[in-house]
């Protein structure tokens, strides 16, 4: 019995392999890119290995895009935190509140993610000016933060409402507040929504490329995704310095993400339920 | 975890104190009734070397000369019109702008840009067709530090190897493609791209062909397209032009798949950096003795209504920059023709490899003559043709028939 | 009253934050569609009004039918093969196996990469005569001849499709698995008790069950997909002939290709309508899934 069991485990694994080998193939690619001289790219057959490539690309990219990289940081930080501070409340009002208008504040939520990006560019830019905040990492953030509040909104709001009202009406009869509830009660076992949406916040902000060049005229803030464009404009010859700097740039976003999975998939939510 | 973002937050507040500081300094010096100007503003789309240094280089150079710093900003190619068109929806333009050709007419059309004409501009023995790319409604905009255009390159060893001439008629245009046709390269190339690449690439073909930009669906139009679309289905031309932007098409040539291409004088650089052995030709023409025509390529510098003040610190900046001395370095570090004959002259006699494209300039054709500020459209709406016709089910004909519709009927 | 206050207190910020970084962008589109909104009216502010014109030069452009219909499929096949790989995988991961966690969490890779630079990769993939797929087809002899995948009018939007549902599967298997985990296992162990196979399983208590987020993903990947704006731009450029033109991206070079904004913002409000629509469909389907609880409580 345990041995059969070991060894659908086992099956099942080398299943999950080759799903992950297909489904990565496309970063395989861009890894044995960036580490051949530019030249293979257009030879065929295609190199399929590395094996004697070379450290050029990187070697190119560390020194351009080191900048670019820690803006990269400090906005998707910022982003989060922003994210976060704004969607929390909301999502917790919304799930627990019988106000008037919440129904189309929710429609609004969904409605607004609809907005194509190059009129919110626009638009934000004036809003922007008007404050004053062009060219700085606050614009990115506050511009970074639409993509992410309305999803992070509903996404906390959709797990929020399978949180039992019991467990905050407890706390309530304890004398608690909403601030207190939310804080002590709800966002404990909300912890799995709460880490998604932020981790989302983080890689929208991480990926966005046209806030970051319609709103900054400034080399000083410009994050990765526009550093590599303006590298891929520089130097259409050197794409193994391209594709390193692609690799590169989805370093601190894989950290992050793999450390982040562990608490997505620890179901705190579903733990907290069962009890 | 904690530390990381308490970290972030202090390089966080940092540099926003930093640029801070930065946007109280500038707010000074932008502001007209100050006084003295002491910083102008630029922005291009020279990111791609040589030019980028080269444009940094001059714009300093030229700012010491004058006394004043410039502010240097560099786009994308295809984020310069978004980011001048917000700055004009804010009333703050760069001073010293250098736009493509092309675009010029939609920039001036707003009304922001100073006219040149009676600035003391100095455009004496300068081609006359290098200023007409610079004019909007008959006043000057624009002015142009170097011109470019296109003509043909062949790879010396595969023409030799194969016993084949540089062609110059379409005929042996068809020939030759056929002939250097292989099974790992293609004979030719061009940027069939849907944008204003592709069209300024079919552009030399319509008109030596007696086409216009205002009669899309002249037979003499169908004819030039339907030249290409037969190099595509005969496989002497990859049906992938459809994909490659002129850089793409310079990527393959270098690469030795392509043993001819359509490109613009802008490549040498990059082409004598890497080593290739090449030769330059005039487009063929349609039957010998027929007149080239190709479109003119090239950025002008434009400036900005910012105040007296700066306008005139922009003009003598922009003086500078049009200097003899200044207009020979930029047309040498990057293959440029200089706007000015003489200059012209002497350089072709310097680097034959210009010659075709000096040459070009005297009969060289401004795109948005006809069409003015409608030019963006029928643009379009001509590069779609152009796919079609190549990766696609209709003919040119019906193709361009379709694209006629774009041209403004009055 | 103070109590009222506080809950208003919660939601004043959302509201703020609404209008003021999407209120304001709304109202300005839907004016400048109605306008003749042209390259100098940024600078002089001069924008004749000229009703619906701009809407009937949209529908009236032969683009338009094309893009609705690439728009269509586009969006219809994205969210359907995200959406059942993403649960597929999401399901296969709920098992127990050895490294299962670093397996999940590598597959999510796809959704860190700037899509300029996954568009690039794919386009290498795609090339025509240095692809990697066309000389894996060619040498296992699926195909005899290499297929211009970017580059013809018949397959771009296909080739366009397969690289979006790549970029798309991480986004719905992270969230339908989280959906799945927050299923009681106890329903399943009860199930397997009363002898109900995987299958039933799954039809019985999963499918039910995960119907909020999968409403939730399907919704937020129809936003998302109709948006969809960089893979597009970096693969084909809407091209060859518009084979791949989006409203979307048609949008985008109505604005800044013909520089005519006034058409641009009308398209562009299309869309938003378009969404209305499925946004009032998700929310009634929603409103009855709610009263469906109730009901049965």
């Amino acid at each position: 019995m345990v041995v059969r069991t070991r060894v659908r485990r086992a099956f099942r694994t080398v299943i999950a392999l080759v799903i992950v080998g297909v489904l990565l193939f496309p970063l395989y690619w861009m890894v044995n890119a960036s580490l051949q001289p530019s030249s293979a790219l257009l030879e065929t057959p295609p190199r399929w290995s590395p094996i004697g490539g070379t450290l050029d690309g990187y070697r190119e990219a560390i020194q351009e895009q080191g900048r670019p990289l820690l803006n990269s940081i400090i906005i998707a930080v910022g982003t989060v935190t922003f994210t976060l501070a704004i969607s929390v409340p909301a999502a917790y009002a919304l799930s627990r509140f019988r106000l008037p208008g919440t129904g189309v504040l929710l429609f609004a939520l969904l409605l607004v993610q609809m907005i194509p990006g190059i009129v919110m560019a626009n638009s934000l830019y004036a809003v922007m000016n008007q404050m004053g905040i062009l060219g700085t990492h606050v614009a990115l953030i506050l511009a970074d933060s639409t993509l992410a509040v309305p999803f992070a909104v509903l996404i906390l709001r959709a797990f929020m409402v399978t949180v039992p009202t019991e467990l905050g009406e407890a706390a309530m009869v304890d004398g608690a507040g909403h601030g207190r509830i939310l804080w002590s009660v709800i966002l404990p076992v909300s912890r799995n929504a709460v880490i998604t949406a932020g981790l989302f916040g983080f890689l929208f902000a991480w990926a966005d490329f046209l806030f970051a060049v319609t709103l900054n005229s400034d080399d000083t803030i410009m994050p990765v995704t526009v550093g590599i464009y303006r590298f891929i404009g520089a130097h259409t010859a050197n794409w193994n310095a391209v594709m390193a700097t692609g690799v590169i740039a989805s370093i601190p976003a894989a950290i992050l993400i793999i450390a982040a999975q562990r608490y997505v998939a620890a179901g705190v939510t579903g733990g907290a339920l069962k009890d | 975890m904690h530390n990381e973002l308490r970290n972030g937050a202090r390089r966080l507040r940092a540099p926003s104190a930093l640029l801070a500081a930065g946007l109280v300094t500038l707010g000074t010096a932008c502001s007209p009734d100050e006084g003295e100007v002491t910083t102008l503003t630029s922005i291009d789309y020279n990111l791609a070397e040589p030019q980028n240094s080269s444009t940094q280089a001059m714009l300093d150079e030229c700012g010491e000369q004058v006394g004043v710093e410039i502010e240097r900003d560099a786009q994308p190619r295809d984020q310069l019109m978004p980011s001048l068109l917000q700055g004009a929806s804010q009333q703050d333009l760069p001073d010293l702008m250098l736009v493509d050709n092309p675009d010029l007419p939609q920039v001036a059309s707003t009304g922001a840009l100073l006219p040149l004409d009676e600035t003391g501009i100095d455009t004496g023995d300068f081609y006359d067709s290098t200023l007409e790319i610079g004019r909007h409604d008959g006043t000057l905009y624009g002015v142009t530090a170097g011109v470019n255009g296109l003509a043909l390159f062949t790879n010396t060893a595969m023409l030799d190897d194969a016993d084949v001439e540089p062609p110059a008629t379409w005929d042996e245009l068809g020939d030759a493609a056929e002939e250097l046709t292989g099974d790992d390269t293609t004979g030719y190339a061009f940027s069939a791209i849907g944008n204003e690449e592709g069209t300024f690439n079919f552009e030399p073909f319509l008109w030596s062909n007696g086409g216009s930009l205002t009669e899309l669906d002249s037979p003499e139009a169908v004819e030039a397209l339907d030249f290409w679309a037969r190099l595509v289905e005969d496989g002497s031309v990859s049906q992938s032009v459809v994909n490659w932007s002129q850089a793409d098409v310079k990527d393959q040539f270098v690469g030795e798949h392509v043993a001819m291409m359509v490109n613009g004088s802008w490549q040498i650089p990059v082409l004598d950096e890497e080593g290739m052995d090449y030769d330059v030709a005039p487009l063929p023409v349609p039957e010998s003795g027929d007149d080239p025509a190709t479109p003119m390529g090239g950025e002008v510098w434009a400036i900005a209504q910012n105040g007296e003040e700066r306008e005139e610190r922009a003009v003598e900046v922009l003086q500078c920059l049009l200097s003899e001395e200044n207009l020979t370095e930029w047309a040498e570090l990057n293959a440029y023709v200089p706007p000015k004959e003489a200059l012209a002259q002497q350089l072709a006699e310097d680097n034959p490899e210009m010659a075709p494209f000096v040459e070009s300039v005297p009969t060289a054709q401004s795109r948005t003559a006809e069409l003015g500020e409608d030019y963006p459209e029928v643009s379009g709406s001509i590069a779609d043709a152009i796919q079609e016709a190549l990766a696609g089910s209709g003919s040119a004909e019906e193709a361009l028939s379709q694209a006629q519709q774009s041209v403004p009927t009055s | 009253m103070s109590a009222r206050l506080a809950r208003i207190g919660f939601l004043a910020p959302i509201a703020v934050y609404l209008v003021l970084f999407f209120g304001y962008p709304l109202v300005s589109n839907i004016t400048m569609a109605m306008r003749e909104f042209t390259a100098a009216s940024f600078y002089t502010g001069d924008a004749p009004f000229v009703g619906f014109e701009n809407y009937a030069a949209v529908f009236g452009d032969p683009v338009f039918g094309t893009a609705l219909l690439n728009t269509a499929v586009f969006t219809v096949a994205s969210l359907a093969f995200q959406f059942a790989i993403g649960l597929a995988l999401a399901v296969f991961f709920q098992r127990h196996f050895p490294l299962n966690g670093v397996l999940r969490s590598v597959l999510l890779l796809p959704w860190l990469l700037p899509l300029v630079v996954s568009g690039t990769v794919w386009r290498w993939i795609y090339d025509q005569e240095y692809g990697v797929l066309n000389q894996v087809l060619l040498s296992t002899g699926v195909i005899e001849s290499e297929i211009p995948w970017l580059a013809s009018t018949s397959v771009a939007l296909t080739a366009v499709t397969v690289a979006n549902i790549w970029v798309g599967i991480p986004f719905n298997m992270v969230i339908l698995y989280g959906g799945l985990q927050g299923i009681p296992t106890q329903l399943y162990e009860a199930a397997s008790l009363d002898g109900a196979g995987p299958w039933k399983r799954f039809t019985n208590i999963t499918w039910p069950l995960l119907r909020p987020v999968s409403a939730v993903v399907l919704m937020l990947g129809l936003v998302y997909t109709l948006k969809v704006f960089d893979v597009i731009m970096v693969l084909t450029q809407g091209g060859p002939a518009n084979a791949t033109e989006t409203l979307t991206t048609w949008a985008y070079s109505l604005s800044f290709g013909d520089l005519n904004f006034g058409a641009g913002a009308a398209t562009g409000n299309l869309l938003i309508v378009l969404a209305l629509v499925f946004a009032v469909l998700y929310l009634r389907s929603t409103r009855e899934s709610a009263a469906a609880e109730q009901e049965r409580s």
